[in-house]
């Protein structure tokens, strides 16, 4: 239990219903992948520690559900976010379709300045394709979208999807386009970092100085 | 002599005859005959009749004498031969017949010379037959039996010389019995043949012979240790038992075994090591492989332990089959029984001794594995390994394992306590992350339409606990007998399965790997798998992106029967069946669950409270029950010093995404609703688990769920007084409507006609609250409960702040008190239209509060003393109006200072 961090992201996984979006969490995080999985209820979430350019990142993962009438419960956790897989079926077209819309709220929600990553997951179903490399390349070029298609069954491209994300992202707080002290940035300082801003949290894990505390 | 005889006798007939016939010459013959000198007679060999007769001639030869003497010659030698021939004649006959009897005698002789060869001859055959031949037989015949001796020896000495190679070949063919008793032969056979001086030789490769052959004895002995094979074992014994050395067979068997733990276990992490560690510590070993891999390598450990502990198994399985005990009638056979006792008890022993063995070797691999962070699927698989093992262990030897036991367990319990550090890390994140927004799910739903309680439908569904609970331990029981002859399978027949091989298989289930019953589908259910899969929510807006906001058609009244919960409630529900299904794995660990499932309860209703009640400006004591205070004591305290346990946790940061200041929301009204409600709700599905808790801690423990229900679950209500009344009581701005209320005079003389202007003004602001209400309902579904609830903290804020504003009176006539009455009656009536609440709930505090006005001075004292609801302020109020004479005013208002000095 005793990780350390430099930088925490707050990531958001985004799209409709049944594109797998819990899938490409679950095999990022390790997990097996299975074959019928249930709808997400509400939102779950998935951590991970990943070396990007040597520092270490927690990836704080939130992973919405697709489903319409969860947008209420989805919406309330855009806020802050840093980055964003904004994931389509590439063998749906209806998926693919819905992306102008859920990229709009993710800009408005979250950030203006999220960096947002499209995935087209499903790479492995090229029989059943409805959708293009070539078309949705189009649609990131004209919304200033990271592109890659992935497949959570196979593993492909999944943990580049999410690297590329936060790679984007520590470059931006590099050159200083994103500030990771302003409120809502979706960044902050981990463990291994001084803290400007934010008040310095009592760490919970360590018994024994909470125990000293009395 | 006899031929002389018959010459005598046939010379008589014919001298007759002769003097018959010429007895003139006769007498004549006779005397010339007898004249002839007898010298004439005499051999011619040594007479010459010639010479004679020269000699004797007269003495002057004169013709005339020699004349003479011729002519006597001449007529003595007539004479002569005429009588010869006379003679002859005579004889003639008889000398034919004396010739044929001559000629017949000699052919008699020769037939019977003839006779006497054949007789020879014979006989010379029969001797031939009857003697030589059957001497030459047993010269022969003893002949062939030196041969033969000699032949045997240089045979013996052939195979002797062969033997070598005859026992490599019957070992091979694993017939060692053979194999010994060919070599014991043999060397019975040399030590009786001494005497060849090739022997010695033999003899001594004989002794090298046998010391091999007992070397590759062990070495299959040893073998056996990792696959024990009856029919090599009964060969083996019994070419022991040739040798003399069963006991010590069996000794070194033991030995074989203790080493084959060692060595198997080392080879079973060796597989993961590495080739970096050769010749380490065993200790060393285990720390030395990597943690991913350890779950598959302490399966393969226990693998490789098992199939020791079952060769041994079957070996003492042989022994019980093959050791009737015969009688003991002489002293061979008690040192034999002596012999085979000392077998038996060491082989009960080295039962034991294996076990701990395995037992020793397993808790060292697991100690230096860092169990508690692996995920939960690894881990369970882990403990279903190690029960597997102790199930092992229980049919091997009877042993219940207490070390393999102990450590499960405190394993488990460090695991869950670990892994719950975790959850509540991410309790705490989903909180702090909450929007407390209503998810949307079935009016029906409850925690049994969550996946993780798929596999407890069957115990909670049941409407009575005591039903569940025997079924539950009759189960428990059931399966745990069925395990161990389900173990036992294993130990008994040959095969070459384990176990363990069900965890090699992917779609193994845990449940499969505990040996739990599977899910059996309950006469109820048929539907309700469908449901699962479905989602539980409500299917009311499915359609395009773009339909929002559809539910605007719910209004608050036709919805009966909404449940209200968060994201982060079906979070903590979702832990709550993970715990509970890691609980059902771990039976021992059920106390422990239960506290940490309750601590999770805690957490949320701690935070639900800290976060909507940091707003909280009405300072009231009847705000808080008893039992709520007691209850957020207890959690700040565990949560601030949780003691040595290493339970504590911080507490959520208030998150900054939450508007709860905002008065068109009502002051996050509804992030409110969805938080109290939320608890509720949760509270309501911990105390559906209760019944199964119960069954799963011991007797002794249910007092600790009952404490928590009692004390914590059935508290959950109260929270909503706090919570709302920090929106409620922004509903009437307090400092305007006491203003409003401190410009009525309440000294009249007469009865008022109507209410003061401020009851409308309260009016106007709660029928604002009332429609600002109505909007929340966009996003919260309000039922009956939630409304109502709502509005009794409004009316009691209401309430209370009549009874503040009555008590700012310093003067008040009974006109006034009726005013007052008159206000407040008109004010509740409007509140309960409002509100639909009938009666409106406290009004009692107000109207006890003015009526006490009339009371006399005893009724008034006591009232004082039994009301301590009503703060001292309001008490000396009401007493400074009430009582007019100053002495009994005096009295009572030191009477309520004095009560209020020990509060």
């Amino acid at each position: 239990m005793s990780e350390s961090y430099e930088y925490l992201f707050k990531f958001l996984v985004i799209g409709s219903a049944g594109t797998g979006k819990s899938s490409l969490l679950n095999n990022f995080i390790g997990n097996k992948f299975k074959e019928d999985r249930c709808h997400t209820i509400g939102v779950e979430f998935g951590s991970k520690i990943v070396n990007i350019g040597g520092k270490s990142t927690k990836l704080q993962i939130w992973d919405t559900a697709g489903q319409e009438r969860f947008r209420s419960v989805t919406r309330s956790y855009y806020r802050g976010a840093a980055g964003a897989l904004l994931v389509y079926d590439i063998t749906s077209r209806d998926s693919f379709n819905a992306l102008a819309n859920w990229l709009r709220d993710a800009r408005t929600l979250a950030s203006p300045n999220i960096v947002i990553l499209l995935v087209g997951n499903k790479k492995d179903l090229e029989d059943s394709r409805e959708v293009t490399f070539t078309e949705a390349s189009q649609f990131a070029l004209e919304n200033e979208l990271m592109f890659l298609e992935t497949s959570a069954k196979t593993g492909e491209n999944v943990e580049e999807a999410f690297l590329k994300c936060s790679k984007t992202i520590l470059a931006k707080i590099e050159t200083g386009e994103l500030d990771p002290e302003r409120i809502g940035s979706g960044i902050q300082y981990g463990t291994n970092t001084t803290k400007r801003l934010t008040a310095p949290k009592r760490p919970a894990r360590t018994p024994s100085e909470c125990a000293c505390r009395v | 002599m006899l031929s002389n005889d018959v010459v005598e006798n046939r010379r008589g007939p014919p001298g007759v005859n002769s003097r018959s016939l010429s007895s003139a010459h006769s007498a004549a013959d006779l005397e010339i005959l007898r004249e002839i000198e007898n010298v004439y007679f005499s051999s011619p060999v040594d007479f010459d009749a010639a010479r004679y007769v020269l000699e004797h001639a007269p003495a002057p030869p004169t013709c005339e004498s020699i004349e003479h003497m011729f002519t006597k010659l001449k007529r003595q030698q007539q004479v002569v031969s005429g009588k010869a021939l006379h003679l002859i004649s005579q004889q003639r006959d008889n000398c034919d017949k004396e010739f044929a009897e001559i000629q017949n005698i000699r052919t008699q002789l020769s037939l019977t010379l003839q006779t006497c060869r054949k007789a020879r001859e014979h006989l010379r055959t029969a001797s031939n037959h009857l003697t030589m031949s059957t001497f030459v037989i047993l010269a022969n015949f003893r002949k062939r039996q030196i041969i033969r001796s000699v032949l045997k020896c240089l045979e013996l000495i052939r195979s002797l010389r062969s033997v070598e190679s005859d026992v490599t070949e019957l070992l091979n063919k694993k017939d060692f019995y053979s194999a010994i008793e060919l070599i014991l032969k043999s060397r019975k056979a040399a030590a009786a043949h001494k005497e060849y001086a090739c022997i010695t030789d033999l003899s001594n490769r004989l002794q090298d012979t046998l010391v091999l052959t007992e070397e590759k004895l062990d070495s299959v002995l040893s073998s056996l240790c990792f696959k024990f094979d009856k029919d090599v074992f009964t060969k083996l014994r019994k070419a022991y038992g040739l040798l003399g050395k069963t006991q010590a067979a069996m000794e070194q068997l033991h030995m074989h075994y203790s080493s084959a733990v060692n060595e198997s276990s080392v080879a079973a992490l060796k597989k993961y090591t590495g080739e970096a560690s050769i010749d380490t510590k065993f200790q060393n070993l285990c720390a030395s492989v990597p943690s991913g891999k350890a779950p598959a390598c302490v399966l393969d450990l226990c693998e490789n332990l098992f199939y020791i502990m079952r060769s041994y198994y079957l070996l003492v399985d042989w022994h019980s089959k093959h050791d009737e005990e015969p009688a003991c009638t002489n002293v061979f056979d008690i040192q034999k029984n002596v012999s085979r006792e000392y077998i038996r008890q060491k082989l009960k022993a080295g039962l034991l001794r294996i076990w701990h063995d395995v037992q020793g070797k397993v808790s060292i691999f697991l100690k230096s594995s860092g169990l508690e962070d692996y995920p939960f699927e690894k881990f369970v698989q882990i403990l279903g390994v190690l029960r597997k093992l102790t199930q092992i262990g229980e049919v091997f030897c009877g042993d219940k394992s207490d070390v393999l036991e102990d450590f499960i367990k405190t394993q488990s319990v460090v695991y869950i306590q670990n892994y719950h550090r975790g959850r509540l890390e991410e309790l705490k994140l989903f909180l702090e992350n909450e929007a407390w927004e209503q998810c949307p799910v079935k009016s029906t739903f409850n925690l049994l339409n969550l996946q993780e309680f798929k596999q407890f439908k069957k115990y909670l569904n049941r409407s009575d606990g005591v039903v569940t609970k025997n079924q539950s331990e009759n189960a428990s029981s059931v399966t745990s007998q069925d395990d161990s002859v389900y173990v036992t399978k294993y130990f008994k027949y040959d095969t070459s399965s384990s176990p363990f091989d069900m965890f090699r298989n992917e779609n193994t289930t845990n449940d499969d790997i505990f040996g739990l019953e599977p899910d059996m589908p309950s006469d109820d259910s048929e539907d309700e798998p469908d449901e699962l899969k479905r989602d539980f929510v409500e299917e009311n807006d499915r359609h395009g992106y773009a339909t929002t906001g559809n539910n605007e058609a719910l209004s608050p009244s036709k919805v009966r029967h909404s449940v209200i919960v968060a994201n982060t409630t079906l979070s903590v529900l979702r832990n709550c069946g993970q715990y509970l299904q890691i609980c059902r794995y771990l039976p021992q660990t059920a106390l422990e669950v239960v506290v940490l499932m309750n601590q999770l309860y805690d957490y949320y209703f701690y935070t639900v409270h800290t976060f909507f009640t940091s707003d909280l400006d009405v300072s009231s004591t009847t705000l808080y029950t008893t039992k709520l205070t007691a209850l957020l004591k207890r959690i700040t305290n565990s949560l601030e010093n949780g003691g040595s346990e290493n339970r504590h946790f911080a507490g959520p940061e208030q998150p900054h995404h939450l508007d709860l200041s905002s008065e068109s929301n009502l002051h996050g009204l509804s992030e409110r609703i969805v938080a109290v409600e939320s608890v509720i709700f949760l509270a309501k599905q911990y105390e559906m688990l209760q019944p199964y808790l119960e069954t799963m801690v011991a007797p002794h423990q249910r007092l600790i769920l009952e404490h928590f229900r009692d004390n914590t679950l059935a508290v959950v209500a109260d929270l909503r007084t706090p919570v709302y009344m920090c929106s409620a009581s922004k509903s009437v701005d307090a400092r305007t409507a006491l203003v409003a209320m401190s410009q009525v005079k309440w000294d009249v003389k007469n009865v008022a006609v109507e209410h003061s202007p401020y009851v409308d003004m309260v009016v106007r602001k709660l029928q604002v609250y009332a429609l600002r209400i109505e909007n929340i309902s966009n996003r919260v579904t309000l039922n009956r409960e939630v409304l109502n609830s709502i509005w009794t903290v409004v009316s009691k804020y209401v309430i209370h702040l009549l009874v503040e504003g009555f008590s700012n009176a310093t003067k008040c006539s009974n006109g006034g008190r009726g005013l007052m009455q008159l206000d407040y009656t008109q004010l509740l009536l409007k509140l309960e239209k409002i509100s639909g609440l009938k009666p409106v709930p406290h009004q009692d505090y107000v109207d006890r509060y003015v009526k006490a006005y009339y009371l006399p001075r005893k009724g008034l004292e006591e009232f004082v003393v039994e009301h301590p609801e009503y703060s001292t302020k309001h008490l000396v109020a009401l007493v400074s109006c009430a009582c007019e004479n100053k002495k009994d005013r005096q009295a009572l208002i030191s009477l309520i200072e004095e009560k209020e000095i020990p509060n």
